[in-house]
């Protein structure tokens, strides 16, 4: 309890992690709003074929908030200060506080998870609010279970950043290639177009916990995602233990 | 009481630890000597459990580190630059250890002062200078006000007050039958502060005891250190 509340502690204190939450909070109600900005007059002449998907669009595309927190929390870490300020890492500190690696890694991926969590529920609230805003009464019904699946995304999606990064202990590679792939151009969504396997990787999996239109259910698609966390964090936390701080 | 035992390390095909054995024990400050690259980081890194040892072990009050309970309240460490993320202030910093180590608010107040940071304690640590990341190294390292203090390279950095601070602060713990352990360049400063001393050349002890012994002959530690590692003699004593 200790180590995560240390953990906690060392996120909020980050000035990168307030922009992260900022991000995430804000960017799935601006893109929300946007859509149904955009769908509007189809929606009321009842002709629009993706009202159900409004707002959960924006969950979708959201998750850069929690990538960001996931990366941080590892990357930050092994920022090493320049040589006029000695060359050091967190991370020596980190390790000599808590004599456990396990706990101290458990301690930290639990603190990933609540901020995550957390973040999703404030941002349903601002997505939700903001379908409100412009559709009125014509906006969707959110239902429980969808938003569920989305805080789950969210939640998944943090995990596998913090995986990621703890292997590649720096934080430019996972955040470039994960935001990219967030929103600009999905990868795993083109490579849907060549193979079906492509279903089962997490991003795809995973949003299928939510998006109407999907491939797996969503408690496969759940499921799918979570093995593919469970294995990174598994493989990331072996490699964690084993490895010197000095290589 | 720190015990270093036939420690061997590995790295690549390399052999940075070649069988090393010496103590530190209380109410004693141990100097740890030797040229960049002899080996000293990476035995204090062993010895916190950061780095793995191929063989042998390194021991704190006669156990491994990852088997401490209390990490924090048994040794303090003190390694590269201040060991906090740039973008936190030096309070934040010691309050997320604190934390960890289920301490009080105040007691880092109490180290800040200590240290002397107060004053600098809201600012970012990416604004200090090389010194005040010492020292706020060192208050990360006294707040659990622990028995056994680990310290690589303190005094680096520090301007004459701060190194008499670091040197008074030593020789106090010590009086008071604390552990001391500190790596050093600085001879002249060495001499002044500490008890014993544990010479490293190549990965290999080529010197233990205590400073009078070490000295034997020689007539200062500087002498008997060049003696004893330059490149002709160093694998012979």
């Amino acid at each position: 309890m200790r180590a995560f509340n240390a953990e906690l502690s060392k996120l909020l204190s980050l000035p990168g992690i307030w922009l992260a939450l900022v991000i995430g909070a804000l960017a799935p109600a601006v893109v929300a709003a946007l859509d149904s900005i955009v769908e509007k007059a189809d929606i009321v002449a009842g002709i629009s074929t993706r009202l159900s998907d409004i707002g959960y669009i924006g969950l979708g595309f959201g998750v850069q908030g929690v990538i960001i927190i996931g990366v941080l929390a590892v990357s930050s870490e092994y920022v090493t200060e320049s040589s006029e300020a000695g060359g050091g890492q967190q991370i020596t500190t980190s390790l000599t506080v808590v004599a456990s690696r396990l706990q101290f890694l458990l301690a930290k991926a639990c603190a990933v998870i609540v901020i995550s969590v957390l973040l999703c529920i404030v941002t349903i609230m601002t997505t939700v609010l903001a379908t409100q805003l412009i559709l009125g009464e014509h906006a969707p019904e959110f239902e429980w279970t969808r938003l569920i699946g989305a805080v789950c995304y969210w939640t998944f999606t943090a995990l596998l950043a913090f995986g990621i990064t703890l292997l590649t202990k720096n934080g430019m590679i996972p955040l470039t290639v994960l935001i990219i792939n967030s929103s600009v151009v999905s990868f795993s969504f083109l490579l849907t177009k060549a193979t079906k396997l492509a279903f089962y990787l997490p991003d795809r999996a995973g949003m299928d916990m939510f998006m109407s239109e999907r491939y797996l259910t969503p408690v496969t698609g759940g499921l799918v995602m979570l093995a593919w966390v469970v294995v990174i964090l598994i493989i990331a936390a072996i490699e964690f233990h084993r490895r010197d701080v000095a290589a | 009481m720190l015990t270093i035992n036939n420690l061997v390390k590995h790295r690549g095909n390399q052999e940075i630890l070649s069988g090393i054995s010496f103590t530190a024990k209380p109410g004693r400050v141990t100097g740890f000597l030797g040229p960049n690259g002899a080996g000293k980081s990476s035995t204090l890194r062993i010895l916190l459990g950061l780095d793995r040892a191929t063989s042998g072990s390194a021991l704190i009050d006669g156990k491994p580190f990852a088997d401490l309970q209390h990490p924090l309240a048994t040794v303090g460490a003190l390694l590269d630059g201040s060991g906090a993320h740039r973008m936190r202030t030096g309070r934040a910093h010691l309050r997320w250890i604190a934390r960890a180590a289920g301490l009080s608010r105040a007691r880092v107040e109490e180290v800040l002062d200590i240290v002397g940071l107060t004053h600098a304690a809201g600012k970012r640590v990416g604004s200090y200078s090389l010194g005040m990341g010492r020292r706020l190294g060192m208050a990360a390292a006294l707040l659990g006000d622990p028995a056994i203090l680990v310290l690589d390279e303190p005094v680096n950095g520090l301007d004459p007050q701060g190194i008499r601070w670091i040197r008074t602060l030593i020789r106090e713990r010590a009086q008071s039958g604390h552990t001391v352990l500190l790596s050093s360049h600085l001879m002249g400063e060495l001499a002044e502060t500490v008890d014993d001393v544990v010479i490293m050349n190549r990965g290999k002890i080529v010197a233990d005891g205590t400073l009078e012994e070490v000295i034997g002959h020689y007539s200062t530690l500087e002498e008997a250190f060049f003696a004893m590692t330059s490149e002709h003699t160093g694998d012979v004593v």
